[in-house]
Formats: structure tokens, sequence, C-alpha cells
């Protein structure tokens, strides 16, 4: 019972560290690139543990986004939902992919992530927006071997520490 | 499929309760978000909310101010100095420009008078500066760090050293949120200064443009020239420059130019902006000359853009 609340412990730390990257001021720049922490993050845990991240806790946690970053109520929510739900559905083979293949899987899930995005921006009537809207699944894929490797070093650092 | 995953099936919904939860989230978050964009109760349900949100703002944003701190505490005095010398060379030149800008605003309050009584008004200035935070930059929006504790009101024009930033559309207990003039749904009331020609500035999404509405095509506009707000609408007082004229494009054939500027404010980029603090006095007694002018213009922000865009200002 006590490791199965560090294990939640230890998500919950990952996933506060990414809304706080996500709300952390950049020159405009590196803003433009921006990957999606949050949703990097999610994905590392949907594919390394079993359903620690349900699909309600995905929806929670976006909403919780949304009203953060002032964005449309329920914009964040449906895509880490889909997000979680296309992790869960493709698990068993995104885990044993090697390290570049699985980076192209997370780029396939961030650009499905953007197109909704995009059909969102165009119902809601709003002029489609630059090049650069392409960036952050570029960004993030280029970022993701490097976070696994951080976050499976920190939840070994965990581990070891709550079997001491 | 999901049977694939070993781990899958011992969900007791099974593979097809997933994708059924799916369907459902997805649903109440398109619901959420529709009612957020028709401003059916989601606002208010927002607006408590976001009293949740302060805190990590403030957590947010502590680290970039300590950072900030730090960094003014080592720069040397000489870059000190240098700075020093030069904000007063500017004081100085632009204490010179107001000087000349006293005597204009007098004779405008005596020509104005010979208008029979009406009143320029005052206006003061609240400081405010923003929150060191960055939303989704499809929000269009900021945040300031003056709330209803400083008396900010819903719908008080910001402006920053520049320009024209937005308007205050929500006020909390210490910070408030502002809608940016690029947003797509926001107009701003506003005329050529050159001409006076009047028009209205739509936001287009992004932030380094915004459109001009319903201008003819024959219009006396020029790469370059200064658009200012023009008063209408009550919510922005008249005279704040906006934007720059960027492009032209008079197409044949149609009877609107298309023509965007970009605005001279650093939306969402700057760090101090002003509130412009709206004294108490009933804003039609400005408006009121202008109306006797065009009485087929309404004031307000949704004036319809087909009404009278070409009217010129007689000089």
């Amino acid at each position: 019972m006590n490791s199965r609340n560090d294990r939640f412990t230890v998500i919950f730390v990952t996933l506060v560290v990414a809304i706080a990257l996500t709300l952390v001021p950049m020159p405009p720049l590196l803003d433009l690139m921006r990957p999606y922490w949050v949703a990097l993050v999610v994905i590392y845990w949907s594919l390394e543990t079993q359903d620690k991240i349900s699909l309600g806790m995905a929806f929670t946690l976006g909403l919780a986004l949304d009203l953060l970053t002032a964005s449309l109520l329920g914009l964040h929510a449906l895509s880490l939902v889909i997000i979680v739900y296309l992790v869960a559905r493709f698990r068993a083979r995104l885990r044993f992919f090697p390290p570049w293949q699985q980076a192209l899987s997370v780029l396939a899930l961030l650009v499905n992530d953007r197109i909704i995005l995009l059909w969102i921006i165009s119902l809601r009537g709003e002029p489609l927006p630059s090049l650069a809207f392409w960036l952050p699944p570029i960004v993030g894929t280029l970022l993701w071997p490097w976070l696994f490797l951080l976050l499976d070093h920190y939840r070994g650092v965990m581990r070891h520490r709550s079997l001491r | 499929m999901v049977t694939a995953s070993p781990g899958s099936g011992s969900r007791f919904s099974g593979p097809g309760g997933h994708t059924a939860r799916l369907m459902l989230y997805g649903l109440v978050a398109v619901v959420l978000m529709a009612m957020d964009q028709r401003g059916h109760y989601v606002p208010k349900i927002r607006y408590a909310a976001e009293y949740l949100a302060e805190p990590v703002y403030h957590v947010v944003e502590w680290p970039v101010r300590a950072a900030g701190n730090l960094f003014t505490q080592f720069s040397s005095r000489r870059s000190l100095r240098h700075e020093n010398d030069q904000l007063k060379e500017l004081l100085l030149s632009q204490g010179g420009a107001l000087q000349r800008l006293d005597a204009l605003a007098a004779e405008n309050k005596r020509l104005r008078s010979l208008f029979e009584g009406a009143q320029s008004q005052e206006f003061e200035y609240q400081f405010a500066e923003l929150l060191q935070v960055d939303l989704d930059p499809f929000s269009h929006k900021v945040l300031i760090n003056r709330g209803f504790l400083d008396d900010v009101n819903r719908g008080q024009a910001v402006i920053d050293g520049d320009g024209v930033m937005g308007q205050v559309e929500e006020v909390h207990l210490h910070f408030s949120t502002v809608r940016l003039i690029s947003d797509p749904n926001h107009a701003l009331p506003v005329q050529i200064n050159r001409t006076g020609l009047r028009t209205i500035a739509f936001g287009s999404g992004e932030t380094g443009n915004l459109s001009l509405t319903s201008v003819p095509r024959e219009a006396d506009v020029r790469d370059g020239d200064l658009i200012v707000t023009s008063g209408l609408g009550d919510r922005f007082p008249g005279g704040y420059p906006v934007a720059r004229v960027t492009v032209i494009d008079r197409e044949e054939g149609k009877t609107f130019a298309q023509i965007e500027a970009s605005p001279l404010a650093a939306l969402g980029r700057g760090r101090e902006v002003l509130l412009i603090v709206t004294p108490p006095a009933e804003p039609e007694l400005e408006l009121a000359p202008e109306l006797e002018q065009e009485p087929e213009s309404e004031p307000g922000p949704e004036v319809d853009p087909e009404g009278e865009p070409g009217v010129t200002e007689p000089e």
C-alpha cells in the first residue's frame, strides 16, 4: 500500500513539474517551440505503468491545465484523454519498440493532437495558425529519448529510496 | 487491438469499456468547450475556479522574479549608470515633447469649448505588471497583477508604453485577465490619424496583425499610417495609438480594401502596462460632438461593419 502511494507521489511530482514548465515564461522564439510537456510526461507514465493514468485522471489533469493556461475549457482534457487512450491501446507494441521507433510513435501522437487542435481552432472560426504551429511536436519528439531516460532514472532513484 | 496487451483484459470493464469511456469523456470535453465558447455557465465556473489557480501562478512566477532580481543585483555599476544616463536623456526629450502637448491640449480645450461645452476628460493611469506566466497562445489573454483589491474594473482599457494592448476581462482578487486586441473576436473602434477615417480594427489571431474592415477601396490610406483609438464605444478613450498600416490590398472589383496593421504595443511580451482609469463622469459628454457629425454610426465595439465606413472627419 505504501509503495503504491509512493508511486502516485512520483507521478504527481513529475506532472507538477510538467505544468510548471508549461507556464514558465520564455522568450518569444522559445515560446513558439515549447513542447507539450504534460503530454510527454503522461505518455511516459501510461507506457511504463499499467493503468496508473486512467482516462478520468487524464481528463481531470486536462481540465486543470485548461484553467491554468486560460484555454478553452475542455481543450487539453480532450487531447490528454485521446493520448492516454491511444497509448493504452498500443501499449504492448510501443513498449518494445527501439527508442527511435518509439520517438516516431510519440511524434505521431503529438501530431495527431495538433490536428485535433487545428480542428477546434477552425471550428471556433479563428484563422489558421502559421507553420510554427507544427514546431512543438517536433521539439517534443527530439526531447523524448532524453526525457524518457531522465524519468526512468528518477523513478529508479525513488524506488530505491522507498525500498530502503 | 486492445486484447493484444495482456493487462487490458484484466480491467473489469473490458476492452469495449475503454472505448466507451473515451467517447464519454470526449463528449463531455466537447460540450464544455462549446459552452465555454458560447459563454453558457462555464465562464462562471471558470471564474470561480481561477481563484485556485492564483497560488500556482505565484509559485511559477517566483523563480523568474528571483532570477530577475538577482540579475539586477549583479549587473555592474557601469551598465546601470549608462542606463540611468539614457533614461535621463529620454525623460528630457519626452518632457520637451510633452510641453508642446500641453499647449496643444489647452488649445484643443479652447476650441472644444467653442463647440458647446464638450469636455475632454482627464485620465489617470494605474501601473500594473504582467504576471510572468505564459498562457495558451490561442487564448489571446494575459494576466496582470492588479485585481479587485486595487479597484480594477471590468472593461478597463490596458495600454503599454507604445500603444493599446487590450481590455480587462475578468477581475479576481489580486489579478485580472486582459483580453488582447489580437483576439479574433475583439473589435476596436479606431481611426486613421492622418485623415480621421473611422474604421474598426479586428484581431487576426496573430499578435503581429490586426485587420481593418470596411475601408473603401479608394479611401486615402497609406503604408505606415498611424491608427489611433477613435473613442467611440466608451471602452477605449480616443487618441491612443494602436497600430501602423503594413499591408494595403486594393483588389479590383471589391468595394472594400483589405488593410492590415501591426500593433504598436508588445502584445503579451511586455512587462509593465498601464490601466486607464476613467473618471466617473458620463462618457456621452465626450462623444456628443462626434455623434452629431455622423448620426448613423452607433457607438460600441460591435458597430456594424457596413455602417458609415467612409465618412471622413473634417479637419
